[in-house]
């Protein structure tokens, strides 16, 4: 870890760890990236919020769905992923994206769309660990 | 639409270099890991293509 990652993660460690467990988790979920910005790992954050908002562009590129619990329980499990990008879900929702059935990538950006709800998941995850001090 | 290799290939490395940046912080395993992860999706998702050759492609459409 650089100098000043570690810098930025001993002045955010001065807060509770409980409490700054869960806006750290609850920022993660929001903006793919923010979580680890807010813990110090910046060029992290960078490289996570390259990644999370790449695959969701791709995914929307390909004219992939945005379900909100259509079909049936892959549907729903779908949905739950996809929504574990965060914010970035709810905008394009409100914004009249919902994907082309019948686009050629359709199937193609349902993945990259799912894929980058799960790994904004997984960093939530890793924002909490590294806050309640569980991980470096 | 670009290609399913490339979309395939695309996906590997995002997820590739999403897992070494999240679980590895020493850069000689960082590459390690990205290479087992890249190539075992690459690699794997061509012998999946491959053993599925025998099988038709879609559904039947129908007699003569």
């Amino acid at each position: 870890m650089s100098a000043p990652e570690r810098k930025g993660a001993s002045v955010a460690e001065a807060g509770s760890a409980p409490r700054r467990a869960w806006w750290t988790a609850g920022a993660a979920w929001l903006v793919p990236g923010l979580g680890h910005l807010l813990l110090g790992r910046r060029a992290r954050a960078l490289l996570f919020a390259v990644l999370v908002f790449g695959a969701l562009a791709i995914g929307v590129a390909l004219r992939g769905p945005l379900l909100f619990f259509e079909g049936g329980f892959i549907g729903k499990l779908v949905t739950l992923a996809s929504m574990g990008v965060g914010l970035p879900y709810f905008v394009l929702r409100l914004s009249g994206y919902h994907g082309e059935a019948l686009a050629i990538g359709f199937e193609y950006g349902k993945a990259f769309i799912a894929t980058a709800g799960l790994m904004n998941l997984l960093l939530v995850l890793d924002a909490w660990d590294i806050a309640s001090g569980r991980k470096e | 639409m670009p290609s399913h290799f490339l979309l395939m290939v695309v996906y590997a490395l995002l997820v590739s270099v999403f897992f070494t940046a999240l679980w590895r912080r020493e850069r000689r395993d960082q590459v390690r890991l990205f290479l087992q992860l890249f190539l075992g999706m690459v690699v794997g998702g061509l012998v999946v293509a491959w053993l599925m050759l025998p099988f038709p492609p879609g559904p039947p459409t129908g007699g003569p």
